[in-house]
Parts: C-alpha cells; structure tokens; sequence
C-alpha cells in the first residue's frame, strides 16, 4: 500500500465534505475516483498532497499515510510531498513560458541549475510522455502555442522532472477531445509502470477503460472501493450500479 | 419512470421469453407428433422452426445496438451477455426438436418397438427442465435456476437407461434395429436440451448472482 486514509473526516468550516473515508491505494496502479459533483472526490484527491491546507478553515481529523508515513504530521516536510505527489488539473496549465523552461522549473527550484543535467530531464521527462520526438525542435517556442493535448502531456512531463512517486489526476481529461483523450490514457496506462496513479474523473466509461481500482463516492463517503472489473459487473452497493449505469437520481 | 434503457431491455427479455415459448412448443408437438407418428403435425415444426430462428436473429441484434449504444454495466451487462448465450441455447433446442420431428419419417416404415415407455418419461422430464429453466429468467431465480442443474444427471441416467433397452431389443429382435436406432437419436437429442436448459440456468445463475457454475468453476477456484 502506498497510501492509506483511516478515519478520514474532513470539514470546510461546518459543512463536512469528506466523512469517515478509509481507503487503502495501491503502488503502480490506477486508482479511479469515481461519483456525482459535489460528492467530494476532488476534495480526497486535493488530501494526498495537502492542496487543501491552501483553503481557509479546513479542519482534518484521522490519517493519511503515504508509504507509512502521516502526511499531515507537523515534522512531515510539506516541500517534498508536494515533489512526491504532483498533480495534474482539467485544464492543462501550461506556464507563459518556453517549452524548455516548462519542464526545467520544477528542478530549478530543487536548485539544478547546471544546463547539461536539465537538458537531459527535461529531454527525458519529454520522452516520458511521447512528445519529444514531435517538439524537439521547438523548445524554445512558448509552451502555449502546443495544442490542449500536447499542453497536458507537458503538464505530465513537468511534473514527472520532479521524479514524484504519485501522479494525482483531476478530471484530466476532461477538456480534450475524444482522440486527444484516448492518446492520454494511453500515456496513463504507460506511466503507471512506474508511478501509482489517482484519477478523478466524471467519465464513468474512462474509469472502466484504465483503472485498476476503482472507489465510488456519495455524498462525502466512500461507498465501495473495488477492482474495476468488481465494480462495473459486480458492484454489491446498490448506489454503486445505480451510478456507474446512470440511473442515479 | 422507467428510462428508454430499461424500456429495451425489457423489449428482449419479453422476445426471449416468447421465443422460449416457441420452443417449448416445438418440442411439445414434436414429442407428441412422435408418440402419434404423425408425419402432419411434423412438418408444422418446420414452420415453427422459422419463427424461433427469426427471434434469434432479431434478440441478437437488439443486444449487440444495446451494448454497443449504451455500454452496460453490472446486472445490466450480465442480464444482455446471458441474453445472448441463452438465444443461442434457445435456437439450438428448436433444432432438436426438428430433429426429433424428422425420425418420425424412418420410424413409420419400420416395425412399432412395443414398450418404450422409459423415452416418455425422459421426455417429461426435458419438458419441465426446460419449463422451469424459462421461469427461473422470468423471475431471476437462482435458486429455481440451482435446482434445475441439479436434475441434469437424472436426464443423463434416463438416457443410459433407454440405451439399454433399446440395445436390448436390437440384440433379441433384429428387426426392431430400423425403429430402434431413430429412438435411439430421440433420446440423444432430449438429452441435449436437458443440457442447454442447464446452460440457461447457468446463465440466470451469472445473471442473478453474478456467479459462474459451469464447469464447476466455484470449486476450482477453492
């Protein structure tokens, strides 16, 4: 197990979002968040790299450990998680800056600076995500002349120059078109041979295509975390099936 | 209110079930056309026959644009996968009852065999598999369903049984060998709708309950 919530609450001043959540994730796979807005999986996903802490009076009680360690502990180095468990959103941020530096600014900040070594994780965090070879020669354009698909996969190579041992997804995409998002989750299913990855995600036939396990949320509580294949022929939770075949509601 | 999906599925589920009872029909006048060798009633199988391979066609179709359109999932993907396997068994038992109507022709030419009794409790017993197999889908019951594949051996033995005695008879009278091999394919071909009843029930078995029993898969993975 590579991250493991026990008791997990979490309240934004009085409304609680996230209620008693125990989920165990495993390494090298693709965990799929799945359930109707507002149910707080976007909430869960932001929990395992303390995105949350950015929002005003979140109170968490319970654990969350990664690799056995508790994330929200005051000795836990907030800088490093943040390196460890990087994170991909909806729209693909691209920074107003060339390609190059893009993918450079991570180790920048980790204080690389000589050229030959950023040359060489910006070149093979590129290649990481399949997109090298077509922009090899463009480096130096400004990141937001690509197109959205390439944008997230440079998104993905941005943070993969951290070396992250988690990429957390966030309806990814979401703001592709079909082709754009079929190259993604090839790109997904490729990575998580050496990443473990979380995807939340509203596209139910997506989750089905590329997760491993799958956790169905309602209303701020895990209803049923599963494998894939439990869940989309099998699920035991009648909310489950009525979600996953559309008759929620 | 029921959303279109549910609409179109149950449209299949209410095919599948008329179809069912085409076949069991077929069979029934099959039988009977056999106990009175009338070559009349026979040909109508032929008929009937054309209508359950129609259903076919038609249920297949149905599930292949629902799949296709709607992506199932769950109860939803296992009800139209079972759908699919028992159309199959379904068509396939209205061929053994054309089988069984076409033995009537050699059987009329030969000598009458006097006592063959045990085949009419066989056939009995297929009919009310069968009968039972269609229900247990009707209502989603996989325990009508469970029962039912537990008779399939007793269809078996019933088999064995009639071998016998019509080996018996072949052995002592040579003359009866004309009737006595068409009966002989009678009680084959009613042993093998007991078997598709059995793959039905498997069927609603993974339908209801999303367990796989054929080939006694449960225990293997024990």
């Amino acid at each position: 197990m590579i991250i493991k919530t026990a008791n997990l609450n979490l309240y934004y001043d009085k409304f609680q979002a996230l209620k008693n959540v125990n989920l165990s994730i495993k390494e090298n796979l693709i965990t799929g968040i799945i359930g109707p807005s507002g149910c707080g999986k976007s909430t869960l996903l932001r929990v395992f790299n303390r995105m949350n802490d950015l929002i005003k009076n979140v109170k968490i009680t319970g654990s969350i450990l990664i690799d056995k360690k508790d994330i929200y502990s005051p000795v836990y180095d907030l800088i490093l998680l943040r390196k460890n468990v990087g994170m991909v959103f909806q729209r693909p941020n691209a920074f107003p800056i060339s390609i190059f530096d893009n993918v450079a600014y991570g180790p920048r900040v980790w204080g690389i600076s000589d050229k030959k070594t950023l040359i060489e994780i910006v070149e093979r965090s590129l290649a990481a995500v399949d997109l090298f070879d077509s922009i090899k020669d463009r480096l130096k354009d400004s990141a937001l002349s690509l197109s959205a698909e390439k944008k997230q996969r440079l998104c993905i190579a941005r943070l993969l120059a951290v070396e992250p041992q988690i990429l957390l997804m966030d309806e990814p995409c979401s703001a592709l078109d079909p082709i754009a998002t079929g190259k993604i989750e090839e790109l997904m299913i490729e990575l998580k041979k050496k990443y473990t990855i979380i995807i939340v995600t509203h596209n139910m036939q997506q989750a089905a295509r590329i997760a491993d396990d799958v956790g169905f949320m309602l209303l701020g509580e895990l209803i049923e975390f599963a494998s894939a294949k439990k869940i989309f022929t099998n699920p035991l939770d009648k909310r489950t099936f009525e979600y996953i075949s559309g008759r929620f509601g | 209110m029921d959303r279109h999906f549910d609409e179109e599925l149950h449209k299949v589920k209410k095919d599948l079930l008329e179809m069912a009872s085409l076949v069991e029909e077929s069979i029934t006048k099959s039988l009977e056309a056999l106990k009175k060798q009338d070559i009349k009633m026979a040909s109508e199988i032929q008929e009937i026959d054309h209508q359950i391979d129609k259903f076919e066609i038609a249920i297949e179709e149905q599930c292949i644009e629902l799949i296709a359109r709607h992506q199932p999932v769950g109860a939803d993907l296992r009800f139209l996968i079972g759908v699919i396997k028992m159309n199959n068994d379904l068509e396939r038992m209205g061929d053994h009852a054309v089988n069984i109507a076409s033995y009537i022709t050699y059987l009329i030419e030969q000598p009458r065999i006097k006592s063959v009794s045990n085949i009419w409790s066989m056939a009995r017993e297929v009919k009310e598999m069968l009968n039972d197999s269609v229900k247990s889908f009707m209502d989603n019951d996989a325990t009508r369903a469970q029962k039912v594949c537990e008779r399939d051996s007793v269809v078996d033995e019933m088999r064995d049984e009639t071998i016998r005695i019509l080996l018996t008879y072949m052995l002592e009278q040579p003359e009866t060998i004309g009737s006595a091999i068409p009966l002989l394919l009678v009680a084959k071909n009613l042993e093998r709708i007991a078997d598709l009843s059995t793959n039905i029930c498997e069927d609603v078995i993974y339908i209801a309950q999303a367990r796989v029993i054929k080939h006694h898969a449960e225990e293997k993975e024990k």
